[in-house]
């Protein structure tokens, strides 16, 4: 039986064992990992695999369920389980299912080209990847490189009448080197992941990127406790990007678990600040043609010129807010419920470019590294371990390591005060270059 | 690498202590009543796998090896999981699940093959073993040697099999939770609750000729309470975890845990902005050894140092910690939540000591890295699941307890910051640079515990952190948590109170 009859089938199923509303979400997936380490394969990993979840209401009650084995005796025992847990659970006026039959246009999520590709080509990438990566001399030793690849179809019925299905693929490759001076050790990674396996950047330029990395942090200088300007390198807006994603999760806001969730309509942040949520961007990998539970995606304005727009909804929060889904429902795999999470995520880019903004600072760093957990959503607060370049009037100085960098999340988004031009659309959370004009370093 | 945010604290790790030393004492005493007790099919008919026909593992593992190869297992799993989630007084969810599936793994030299099917049928494994056995052409071939029944003692015991509880009883859990948590103070607006069981039956058989077979039952059970007061908002964080039967919620009640996170939740409204800058940091006993995890265990996980990459390559026998810094690792504590009693690739827990008073003395190695060193096997090879081959992972790993009053270790610092509990962190295992969130921290002031301040990051190098340790308290504790590294797995992590001087505390004023 096809995938897409089989979800229809079990949707009566679960209707037939007792359910009054039911959705069944089957997921098949391939996948396929190499893994080199000196111009040697360490591992090969191949695998299929698929799985279905089952999302049953009774009396307004809900229970979920799920199960790897399709065999028809085990998936009618997996649907009673369901059904069983749902008669214990709590009745909920927003546990409801979608009605919408919409599809959204979304070019090119799919690549039939990369399984063609033969395993040979594929290793002999991650080998080169590696050996680019090392010749710099100042690269003393290889962490490992690898390919990655996986297929995956997802497909969605409902009682209300819904039944959906798409395809997706990605490929990804990466590396890992190792800079060594004296008694110092620093690591630097690059990877690339693409929809289409011929997207793919080209490996000489992964390559600098990693070696560049391993190698900008040597020779730190300590600094001191003290305040300075903070200009956020595109790999480490995440680091704030994060926090403002959770606390705009509609959900937690209705808990009052965010730190924005008074802030609807009001400016929270610089007008500097423009963050969209887009799930229709073709050929990206946080692209879908509808969410986790079969509701259309759009594209959403999310922070306007700094300020709040839009909460971020799947179909229980939205019912529960008297809104409409914005199409976030998000889902970690068939054995996982619908939750709430963004698709392609990014910060609108600015006039400047990099170099006038490291130009124009007279005193701060550039962050290059951040660890941590970034702003906390419930309380707002920011602190993280940091590492950049120094910047000393309007130049870069030297590198600093094992700093730490701290602040309120609102100081530090009302900080904003310059943007850059240099935003790289094709992650899936996006910024480019920005700058905060005063936050806490701990340093000597 | 990273350790989810996660936290035990207080009452219920003492009560912990107390249960497993009652464990350990059984297992002395009876063994063969132990052995039936863990067994939790009772009841629960489909739980467990079937054995499984040897003839037919051989052929799989003879097609593994068909290409050349050194060493070849079959590892079959069946992991059934029940999820119960309260949010604001009502379930939001009920999970049960299923999964099953079966790796065939072939290590050949360096190189490692895998695949994986959901499908346990001798047809899909030998075609999993077909797919492995690709990185072994053109090597030297081993004859497997054939598999019988193998046995290991087990550090687990099961008075109330999962199996055989309602799901009614671990709704009356979370109800009692929830209520203890809001009734602890007006200011705590919600509880969240998160309950989590499951019981996972393994059979491991290899070309070394073992055949394994065993139940491992896991509960974790996790109370946020969220409170706030109009000008601030904190959430905080309690869990209990063992891998035993539901008896675990009779030495500890639900309550317990969810006061616990209750009162962290109310003692960080007040909480200040923290200093920021290097200064001393004193540590109270229980999960706060996720420092050593992270910091020191995971750059003594083996891999990295097979691959000569990880920080303590080339240092085995020497002083790297100062002297009063001792680290084990022991799969074999009774119970608890990182006891495993063999690993995923059949080898039996075992204590290792990792760092004696100062000295490093062994790594924590699987097959592979075990080869690649030419060290023992120490049985940390695991495995999240099916889906993931085994790589070298923690147990239950502490800082040994030293000779300090924890009282006069707090009393000594004049001036620093008192953390009571992590969240969790991280490390870079080449580098051994690590970052830890507080989630409950206060001012030291004249060696007396004063102000709450609010979470701050706390960042150093695992080689300065375990040299500037200068005082281990008497008082040794533990805390449950998840590990992550590419692949998750549970784990407890441990020390007594100490003193660590010079860390880089990320406040957010000077």
């Amino acid at each position: 039986m096809k995938n897409i009859d089989l979800t229809e089938k079990l949707v009566r199923k679960c209707m037939s064992l007792g359910a009054d509303a039911a959705e069944v979400f089957l997921e098949t997936n391939r996948s396929l990992s190499v893994n080199v380490l000196k111009s040697e394969i360490e591992t090969i990993e191949e695998a299929s695999s698929q799985g279905v979840g089952f999302r049953v209401f009774v009396d307004g009650k809900m229970g979920f369920s799920h199960c790897n084995d399709l065999s028809s005796r085990s998936l009618e025992d997996t649907i009673s389980r369901a059904i069983a847990f749902a008669r214990l659970s709590t009745p909920d006026e927003n546990n409801v299912l979608t009605y919408d039959k919409g599809f959204t246009a979304v070019a090119d999520l799919f690549d039939p080209g990369i399984t063609a590709e033969p395993m040979e080509k594929k290793i002999k990438m991650a080998i080169d990847l590696e050996n680019l990566a090392m010749r710099d001399p100042r690269i003393t030793k290889s962490a490992g490189a690898g390919y990655g690849e996986g297929e995956s179809g997802i497909f969605i019925g409902n009682s209300n009448g819904i039944l959906k299905t798409y395809k997706s693929s990605g490929c990804s490759i990466g590396v890992s080197v190792v800079a060594e001076k004296g008694d110092q050790k620093n690591t630097g990674g690059e990877y690339c992941t693409r929809v289409f396996f011929n997207d793919l950047k080209p490996l000489e330029e992964i390559a600098a990127v990693a070696s560049k990395k391993a190698v900008q942090l040597l020779d730190p200088v300590m600094i001191r406790t003290q305040k300075a300007v903070i200009i956020f390198d595109p790999d480490v807006a995440r680091a704030l990007l994060g926090g403002i994603i959770a606390g705009i999760n509609g959900e937690r806001v209705l808990q009052g678990a965010s730190f924005l969730k008074d802030q609807m309509n009001k400016q929270f942040a610089s007008e500097l600040l423009t963050i969209t949520d887009d799930g229709t961007r073709g050929k990206s990998r946080g692209s879908a043609p509808f969410d986790g539970e079969g509701v259309p995606t759009a594209r959403n304005v999310l922070v306007e010129n700094g300020v709040l727009k839009s909460f971020i909804y799947n179909e229980k929060a939205a019912k529960r807010a008297g809104v409409r889904s914005t199409g976030n429902a998000s889902r970690r795999g068939f054995s996982s419920l619908p939750g709430i999470g963004t698709h392609n995520v990014y910060v609108s880019k600015g006039e400047h470019t990099r170099n006038e903004i490291i130009a124009a600072t007279k005193k701060g760093l550039l962050l290059l590294e951040v660890t941590g957990y970034g702003i906390d959503p419930v309380s707002g607060n920011f602190s993280g371990g940091a590492g950049g370049l120094w910047v000393e009037n309007g130049e870069i100085v030297h590198p600093v390591k094992g700093i730490t960098i701290a602040g309120r999340a609102f100081d530090i988004l009302n900080g904003i005060d310059m943007v850059g031009n240099d935003l790289d659309m094709t992650r899936t959370n996006a910024a480019p270059t920005f700058r905060v004009a005063e936050m806490q370093i701990g340093g000597k | 690498m990273k350790i989810e945010k996660i936290s035990v604290r207080d009452i219920p790790r003492r009560r912990f202590l107390e249960l497993s030393m009652k464990g350990g004492l059984l297992i002395a005493a009876t063994p063969a009543l132990l052995a039936r007790l863990t067994s939790c099919q009772r009841g629960s008919g489909r739980s467990s796998l079937p054995d499984m026909d040897k003839e037919m593992l051989s052929k799989v593992i003879a097609k593994a090896l068909e290409k050349g190869g050194d060493f070849a297992d079959v590892y079959i799993e069946n992991r059934i999981s029940r999820q119960i989630v309260m949010e604001e007084s009502k379930f939001k969810s009920g999970l049960y699940g299923i999964s099953q599936g079966a790796g065939v793994r072939v290590i050949s030299g360096n190189k490692t093959g895998y695949a994986y099917t959901d499908e346990i049928t001798g047809e899909k494994m030998m075609r999993a073993a077909e797919v492995a056995s690709y990185v072994a052409q053109n090597s030297a071939a081993t004859a497997p040697v054939s598999i019988s029944e193998t046995t290991r003692p087990s550090f687990v015991t099961v008075l109330q099999p999962l199996g055989e509880i309602a799901d009614e009883k671990r709704i009356e859990i979370i109800r009692r939770a929830d209520q203890a948590a809001l009734d602890y103070d007006p200011r705590i607006k919600m509880a969240m609750i998160d309950y989590y069981d499951e019981i996972r039956s393994r059979i491991i058989a290899n070309s070394e000729g073992i055949y394994l077979k065993d139940e491992l039952p896991l509960l974790f059970f996790i109370v946020q309470a969220m409170s706030d007061d109009g000008k601030a908002r904190h959430m905080a964080r309690e869990r209990l975890s063992n891998h035993s039967g539901f008896e675990m919620f009779e030495n500890v009640a639900p309550e317990t845990i969810a006061r616990n996170a209750a009162r962290e939740a109310i003692a960080m409204l007040d909480a200040e902005d923290a200093p920021a800058g290097i200064m001393d940091v004193v540590m109270q006993n229980g999960w706060g050894g996720v420092l050593v995890h992270e910091a020191v265990g995971h750059p003594l996980e083996a891999d990295n140092i097979a691959k000569g990459i990880g920080a303590f390559t080339g240092k085995m026998g020497q002083k790297v910690a100062s002297e009063c810094f001792t680290m084990v690792d022991d799969g074999t504590l009774p119970n608890f939540r990182g006891t495993i009693n063999f690993d995923d690739e059949g080898t039996p827990a075992q204590r290792n000591v990792l760092i004696e008073k100062g000295v490093l003395k062994g790594f924590m190695t699987d097959i592979l890295s075990a080869k690649q060193l030419d060290m023992a096997r120490t049985g940390n090879g695991r495995r999240e699941s099916f889906r993931y081959i085994p790589i070298p992972r923690m147990t239950n790993t502490y800082i040994e307890k030293g000779k300090d009053d924890p009282a006069d270790i707090l009393a000594s610092t004049p001036k620093g910051i008192y953390v009571q509990s992590l969240s969790g962190g991280s490390v870079n295992p080449v580098t051994g640079v690590f970052n830890f969130t507080c989630r409950e921290s206060y001012l030291i002031e004249n060696g007396k515990k004063t102000k709450p301040v609010k979470g701050a990051t706390l960042i150093g190098s695992c080689m300065d952190v375990i040299s500037n340790i200068d005082a281990v308290g008497n008082d040794l504790a533990f805390g449950p948590g998840i590990c992550g590294k590419g692949q998750s797995a549970e784990v407890t992590a441990g020390q007594p109170t100490v003193r660590i001087r010079g860390i880089n505390v990320g406040g957010s004023r000077a």
